[in-house]
């Protein structure tokens, strides 16, 4: 079955086509997926998405998703409003 | 057995132009990058190739090449950089601040780059969404931006494309000298013979060379940045502010001010990019190989952000990150051989203008590599510059 056109990143649209092509030429980490094809880098920045990632690149590569790195996670880790960063009433 | 002609260390932006112009010149390339092409300083970084932020001389001149560079450079990577050519802004905040921008902007329309002075209404008039207080900004239609992940990918691969080999997760371990030639370098435990060597390792050459008894006066600098939610158009041009010349030309103020945002360096350097989200930045910090984000350098950078643009408040923050740049105490790169050595280069030290400089720097190092001749002088850039200052022995401090 092809399922290259199912999406697997939802907030940057890219689907699970999209992520094995960037296996194939080379991305064989889910850091160099994410640079590749954005997955993981929008909204919820792979809140959903990490995980099928790491399973397609576990797939592509033959390791197990244990034996991959998970990536690195940046604050503030879900969206937060700039006017509360600000540290001020606004 | 023979190696390639020329072993370029660094899959950053820079390393992988040099690697780009080497084989488009016909040499046969090999890049060796220690973990993942982009992974380091090429992929925590703003994609602005900005000119009104060089320094009016040799540095907006090398610049001026490069964004020549930069106009074909999609079409002939055949890769979308996502270039753009959106004109870009230098905001004033301050009174205080127009004389010194006036100076700045006369100097580098000498040398031949469009730049003009828009006060009051009619910067307003070019971008609504400035704050009220805002007193002008210089604009110049010549600024641009890049998506700086897509430029390292489209030069690597047209790199392979015309025979060069990249190799990713190979860590340099040594340079084998003959004489005062490389003749080979240690590699993912592999020796592999060289004709010549580049350094393109940004924040990390001068580890490379303290063991050859070369000292380069080069240090990571942090820069904090914030990345919004995508939003629909606010903005269109790519914006710095005039205390961000200030940051990055004259650290020595900087440090000894009362204002947190002053101490942390902050200067406005802000995109809408492709994907429709704010780059906000930036800190310029000392702080060792500390690549953390701080809450108070994010604080200050969002302050500094909505003071400017009011409307960026209502938008979400989704990730925060930092990069350390390549600084060098004259703001300018070091491009050109390692003194002592036939045939070993160094191409790093760009601090925040790697990006802007790629195309350029790759293409010279190339003739100078190839041809031991450039085409733009590269005095300026000289590997020993600050060792000559200092004792007029016309060497590189070197230690026996």
């Amino acid at each position: 079955m092809n399922d290259d056109d199912v999406i697997i990143c939802r907030c940057e649209e890219v689907t699970k086509g999209d992520i094995r092509r960037a296996i194939r030429s080379g991305a064989t980490t889910f850091k160099a997926v994410k640079k590749f094809t954005r997955a993981g880098m929008g909204l919820c920045q792979g809140r959903t998405c990490r995980r099928l990632i790491l399973q397609i690149l576990a797939q592509e590569t033959g390791q197990t998703p244990g034996q991959l790195a998970p990536g690195s996670y940046r604050p503030p880790t879900r969206p937060v409003p700039l006017a509360a960063l600000k540290g001020e009433e606004s | 057995m023979k190696g390639p002609d020329v072993v370029v260390v660094g899959g950053g932006v820079i390393g992988t132009a040099v690697t780009y112009y080497l084989a488009k010149q016909g040499a046969d390339v090999l890049l060796l990058e220690r973990a993942e092409l982009g992974g380091e300083t090429s992929s925590a970084c703003d994609g602005f190739v900005i000119l009104q932020s060089k320094s009016p001389g040799v540095h907006l001149a090398l610049a001026l090449a490069s964004a020549e560079l930069y106009r074909g450079l999609a079409d002939e990577l055949d890769w979308d950089i996502e270039y753009r050519n959106c004109g870009g802004l230098i905001v004033i905040e301050r009174e205080e601040e127009l004389p010194a921008m006036r100076t700045f902007m006369a100097k580098q329309q000498a040398i031949g780059l469009d730049v003009r002075l828009l006060l009051g209404d009619e910067v307003r008039r070019l971008e609504p969404a400035l704050a009220p207080h805002i007193v002008g900004a210089t604009y110049s239609p010549q600024d641009s931006q890049v998506n700086p992940l897509q430029v390292v990918l489209g030069f690597a691969q047209a790199a392979r494309r015309l025979g060069a080999r990249v190799r990713q997760g190979v860590p340099l371990q040594t340079l084998r000298r003959a004489g005062a030639r490389v003749s080979a370098v240690v590699a993912g435990g592999e020796e592999i013979p060289a004709g010549a060597v580049v350094l393109c390792t940004g924040v990390f050459t001068p580890e490379l060379l303290t063991p050859l008894g070369v000292e380069l006066p080069l240090r990571p600098r942090r820069g904090q940045l914030v990345v919004t939610e995508p939003a629909p158009p606010l903005v269109h041009h790519i914006f710095l502010c005039a205390r961000y010349i200030a940051a990055k030309y004259h650290p020595e103020l900087l440090a000894a001010a009362e204002d947190e945002a002053l101490r942390l360096g902050v200067g406005l350097a802000l995109e809408q990019t492709g994907s429709g989200g704010f780059l906000i930045g930036s800190t310029r910090e000392f702080v060792g190989w500390d690549k953390r984000t701080t809450p108070l350098g994010i604080r200050e950078i969002v302050r500094h952000a909505t003071r400017i643009l009011p409307a960026l408040a209502q938008l979400n923050a989704i990730r925060t990150f930092a990069g350390l740049r390549p600084y060098t105490p004259d703001g300018l790169p070091f491009l050109g051989p390692v003194p002592g050595w036939e045939n070993l280069y160094i191409a790093a030290g760009h601090e925040g203008d790697g990006i802007a400089l790629a195309p350029i720097t790759g293409r010279l190092m190339a003739e100078l590599i190839l041809t031991g001749r450039t085409s733009f002088p590269l005095t300026d850039f000289a590997v020993d510059r600050f060792a000559r200052g200092k004792d007029q022995g016309g060497q590189l401090k070197v230690t026996p």
